[in-house]
């Protein structure tokens, strides 16, 4: 992993169009500033894994038969 | 084509019912296409089925039959990888978790719903920013009939 030390307000670029600044560094807390393309996906780390980690839960979902399925679409409208 | 699946066996799809996913469903980087198996009977569920690993497979629903509030926006250059964008032609879909001991306890992951444009038969799934939940338990809200409202999708020019 490449380290490099920052003060506030200084940044870093990454690749031709990704900026990442330093805005505010306050009791251990850091505050980034994000310049990227729309189409460059930014999420805090830990959003990414809750749905890397569900989608996986997801997955494992054995098969369901139909006569199954239409007993839980019942179950969800009685819940109602 | 015959495609092989190890929940449904061999399953014949034609070549133009394939839903292209290029980025993948996050975390299956490597299935970038997927066929979504449908019940003849009027139930919400439907399979989400890979081309590429067999033993890949969601359950999907609209939300829109259980939750006929959920609205989402997206950028447009977000999806830029589904093609040329008529919003009419866009769906939603969320994938559920269905717990193998009690299914009853089944959880939609609203917060990384999954976009189609079925105008070129792709599909992306987004990441929100808004604070919607992974697992959120599913209680029917709404007649059934209003699972046919749709536009639950907003296009935005510019997110950040």
């Amino acid at each position: 992993m490449l380290v490099l030390t920052r003060k506030i307000t200084e940044g870093i670029t990454i690749g031709p169009n990704i900026r990442v600044i330093v805005l505010e560094i306050k009791g251990g807390q850091v505050r980034l500033g994000i310049e990227a393309p729309h189409a460059v996906p930014v999420h805090r780390d830990e959003v990414y894994a809750r749905i890397l980690e569900e989608n996986q839960q997801a997955a494992r979902t054995d098969a369901v038969t139909l006569p199954s399925f239409m007993q839980l679409q019942d179950l969800v409208k009685k819940k109602a | 084509m015959i495609i092989h699946s190890t929940r449904f066996g061999d399953i014949e799809c034609p070549e133009e019912k394939i839903l292209k996913i290029p980025s993948g469903i996050i975390g299956f980087p490597s299935s970038t296409r997927y066929l979504v198996l449908d019940h003849d009977r009027d139930v919400p569920f439907k399979w989400l089925q890979s081309l590429d690993q067999e033993e890949l497979a969601f359950v999907i629903v609209d939300p829109v039959w259980f939750k006929p509030d959920y609205r989402v926006t997206i950028a447009l250059d977000e999806i830029m990888e589904l093609g040329r964008v008529d919003e009419r032609d866009l769906v939603l879909f969320v994938i559920l978790t269905i717990p193998s001991d009690d299914p009853s306890r089944m959880t939609a992951n609203l917060r990384g719903p999954v976009i189609v444009n079925a105008g070129t038969r792709t599909a992306k799934q987004v990441i929100l920013r808004d604070e919607f939940p992974t697992r959120a338990p599913v209680r029917h809200e709404a007649p059934m009939l209003q699972a046919s409202a749709g536009h639950s999708i907003s296009l935005v020019e510019c997110h950040r």
